[in-house]
């Protein structure tokens, strides 16, 4: 059964064969890797049905056995692929977070109701993420993830309102 | 060789001046600063400061477990764009 690519989510790239047996390993592309605990079977970008049969957690990477490929040559063109999950089996969050493909897009509004900008990109700080905002005329404007920063996210009206704080000024 | 602790952690005059300014009227602005080097005190606690990552200023809200570290180290200058477009990347409000 292949699925269409824009339902599709990334979860892990394929770094290598490991060992003989048709092992690959995976350097996980998600928040939540030990995910892979309950994966079922997973999706190439094409649509690409794989069954997974075994997994085993190994330094940093994930060891993904799929049924059918049994030796290190089956799963040799398998090399650099990124793996999906369809958006319906994401991992569920808490209340008040999101991913960032949800994230990006939004419309972003002040608590008037203009509008200053969509959302092109998010950045880790290592203390609040910042999502970064594109105006009409190519100015970026960075909103930092604060509960007094943002107002309201709306997923099903793709809007963002948000409370600027004021700048400093000399 | 580490710096003399006779001397104290380094702080940037002008952002000191601020923040000081600032607890003193007990309000909040964002602090834009270009100085990466200065040391987060526990007086900064709670305020927003913008830094400079040699493109532009990066809000970052400043939590207890930042104190003893640099503003530089919340502000990364190199931006990676990952492997992919659609992850199972999360975000939420702080």
């Amino acid at each position: 059964m292949k699925i269409p690519s824009q339902d599709l989510v990334a979860i892990g790239k394929i770094v290598a064969p490991h060992g003989v047996r048709g092992d690959v390993r995976i350097m996980p592309l998600t928040d939540f890797p030990e995910r892979f605990r309950k994966l079922k079977e997973t999706f190439l970008a094409d649509g690409t049905n794989l069954a997974v049969e075994g997994v085993k957690y190994h330094k940093q990477f994930v060891l993904l056995k799929f049924r059918g490929l049994d030796s290190m040559n089956a799963v040799e063109h398998l090399r650099n692929q990124i793996l999906h999950v369809q958006e319906q089996d994401l991992v569920g969050l808490p209340e008040g977070q999101y991913y960032h493909f949800q994230i990006i897009g939004l419309s972003v509004y002040n608590e008037a109701d203009e509008l200053l900008g969509t959302i092109t990109d998010i950045l880790a700080t290592g203390s609040n993420d910042v999502y970064v905002a594109e105006t009409a005329g190519q100015k970026s404007i960075m909103i930092p993830a604060l509960k007094e920063v943002v107002k309201t996210i709306d997923l099903a009206n793709k809007k963002m309102i948000v409370k600027l704080q004021e700048e400093w000024k000399d | 060789m580490s710096r003399s602790i006779k001397k104290g952690p380094y702080v940037h005059e002008s952002v000191m001046k601020k923040i000081d300014a600032m607890n003193a009227a007990n309000e909040k602005k964002v602090i834009k600063t270009w100085s990466r080097s200065s040391t987060i005190l526990p007086t900064f606690l709670g305020h927003t400061i913008a830094v400079y990552d040699g493109r532009k200023h990066v809000p970052v809200y400043v939590s207890e477990d930042m104190v003893g570290h640099k503003l530089g180290e919340f502000a990364p200058t190199r931006t990676y764009k990952g492997h992919t477009g659609k992850s199972e990347k999360a975000t939420g409000l702080k």
